[in-house]
């Protein structure tokens, strides 16, 4: 008996799933949701989770793995490797290509997600967007004490949510930089060379975390 | 008194020669995040020109050295003694003196609304500011700093960057804008309450970088060690800041 009640309230879910996803998309059309509607919460759920004292208490590893869960809501890695790479991701394997993200999350990852000690209640100012197509990009300024810095977030909107691929701070965008820096790597040893340089710098930011 | 004419001369010289040996192609670096294409360049198409590029390695070796072992030292003992807000207040007053020579140049571009918002910010920074020490043109009159260079002038009257190039002690630039920067310093050093003594200038002019270090702590070493290949990772980063803060000259939407 109550199992084909459970059966059915899950008949009930997908249902409703179904035609709420069907009048969404058709809605979408319409009405783009907008970026820095989405992008507000999500980033004070990050300085909000940031200046968690509880995040202090768990290992380093721990720390930077529950930003990651948050990150990931808003920002699209797979878009990020495949725009960093540029042509080259064409010619990878599907299991490279997920080979290739994995490393580049994790660079990232350790990179910026690491610094979490850093961060002592900056707060985001909104300034502008701007929208084209499914494109979408929301300048924003981070206000320290003495000075505040300009970051813009690069979007794509995927289903009804905008997703992050590039970050620009002062106007340098983080892919970009990397993307020149891969393709000078790329030419000089190919794309395994490139790979390794990236397992060598993940090592050697994993050597120099314990260190400290 | 001597020495001094010998030196402007050589300046002066040196500017003309800097000019004269760039080309006349004009690249405007514009890039707009929500074109694929800003992604998307291909290697040669829009590539940074760096001819001599085992030179300037050099150099950045050198200025990375320098900055290592002098500069940033110097400057995080002196961020140690001077609170932020004070020092954030030589930076205005430094930023405060070269207005002119960006009024001048917006003039030069064409800009005139820029022109006149930036001979405005020098005279209510200089007045209601106190010699520039504060920034009450941004702060109460909302008029904000307006980026004008003559690296950006010359590149405006069609002059090309000639090559990239990394100077010592100033880091990043063009043969172009580094021949701006010569003439933007003289023409403030003209001016300067202190011109008539150039060991004043140049002690000042130290003093302001070691200033400018002292406000940005951390950040060059943060930068270069999230990056394989540092030489690249400035070499774009300066010239994608760059078009940054040349946007004003893309034709408006």
């Amino acid at each position: 008996m109550r199992s084909t009640h459970v059966l059915t309230q899950c008949f009930f879910i997908v249902f409703i799933t179904v035609i709420s996803t069907i009048f969404l998309s058709s809605k979408a059309v319409f009405a783009a949701p907008d970026p820095t509607e989405q992008l507000r919460p999500f980033l004070q759920k990050v300085t909000d989770l940031l200046a968690d004292p509880e995040l202090k208490t768990f290992s380093k590893d721990e720390q930077s793995r529950r930003i990651l869960i948050v990150v990931r809501e808003h920002f699209d890695f797979t878009e990020m490797s495949k725009r960093v790479l540029g042509e080259q991701w064409r010619e990878l394997s599907n299991k490279e290509q997920t080979n290739f993200e994995d490393l580049f999350t994790q660079l990232l990852q350790y990179a910026y997600i690491g610094k979490i000690d850093e961060y002592s209640g900056q707060k985001v100012e909104f300034l502008r967007q701007r929208i084209r197509g499914q494109r979408a990009e929301v300048q924003t300024q981070l206000v320290d004490k003495a000075r505040s810095i300009p970051v813009s977030y690069i979007m794509l909107l995927r289903g009804d949510k905008w997703m992050a691929y590039d970050v620009v701070v002062e106007g340098v965008s983080l892919i970009r930089n990397y993307m020149e820096q891969f393709k000078e790597i790329q030419k000089k040893d190919g794309y395994t060379g490139l790979v390794k340089q990236i397992e060598e710098k993940i090592a050697q930011i994993e050597k120099d975390k314990k260190r400290t | 008194m001597n020495q001094k004419k010998t030196m402007r001369l050589f300046l002066n010289v040196l500017f003309v020669v800097l000019v004269t040996v760039c080309s006349f192609d004009n690249t405007v670096w514009a890039v707009d995040f929500l074109d694929d294409a800003s992604y998307e360049e291909q290697a040669g198409a829009k590539k940074a020109y760096d001819p001599i590029e085992p030179l300037n390695r050099v150099v950045f070796t050198f200025n990375d050295k320098m900055f290592i072992w002098v500069l940033n030292p110097v400057a995080t003992g002196y961020s140690k003694v001077l609170p932020a807000d004070i020092r954030g207040c030589f930076r205005n007053f430094f930023y405060n003196l070269a207005e002119p020579v960006r009024s001048l140049n917006c003039l030069l571009q064409g800009r005139f609304r820029d022109s006149g918002l930036t001979l405005s910010r020098f005279l209510i920074n200089t007045t209601c500011g106190v010699f520039g020490f504060a920034d009450p043109a941004s702060k109460e009159f909302s008029i904000a700093p307006v980026y004008a260079t003559l690296g950006e002038t010359l590149s405006v009257w069609g002059l090309g960057d000639g090559f990239y190039l990394v100077v010592p002690f100033l880091g990043p630039s063009t043969l172009r804008d580094f021949a701006g920067t010569v003439g933007d310093s003289l023409a403030v050093a003209s001016y300067y309450p202190w011109s008539s003594d150039d060991v004043n200038s140049i002690t000042l002019r130290g003093a302001d970088s070691i200033n400018t270090i002292s406000l940005h702590l951390g950040e060059y070493e943060e930068l270069k060690s999230l990056s394989f290949d540092p030489y690249v990772s400035f070499r774009d980063g300066y010239f994608q800041m760059r078009s940054k803060n040349r946007e004003h000259l893309k034709p408006s939407k």
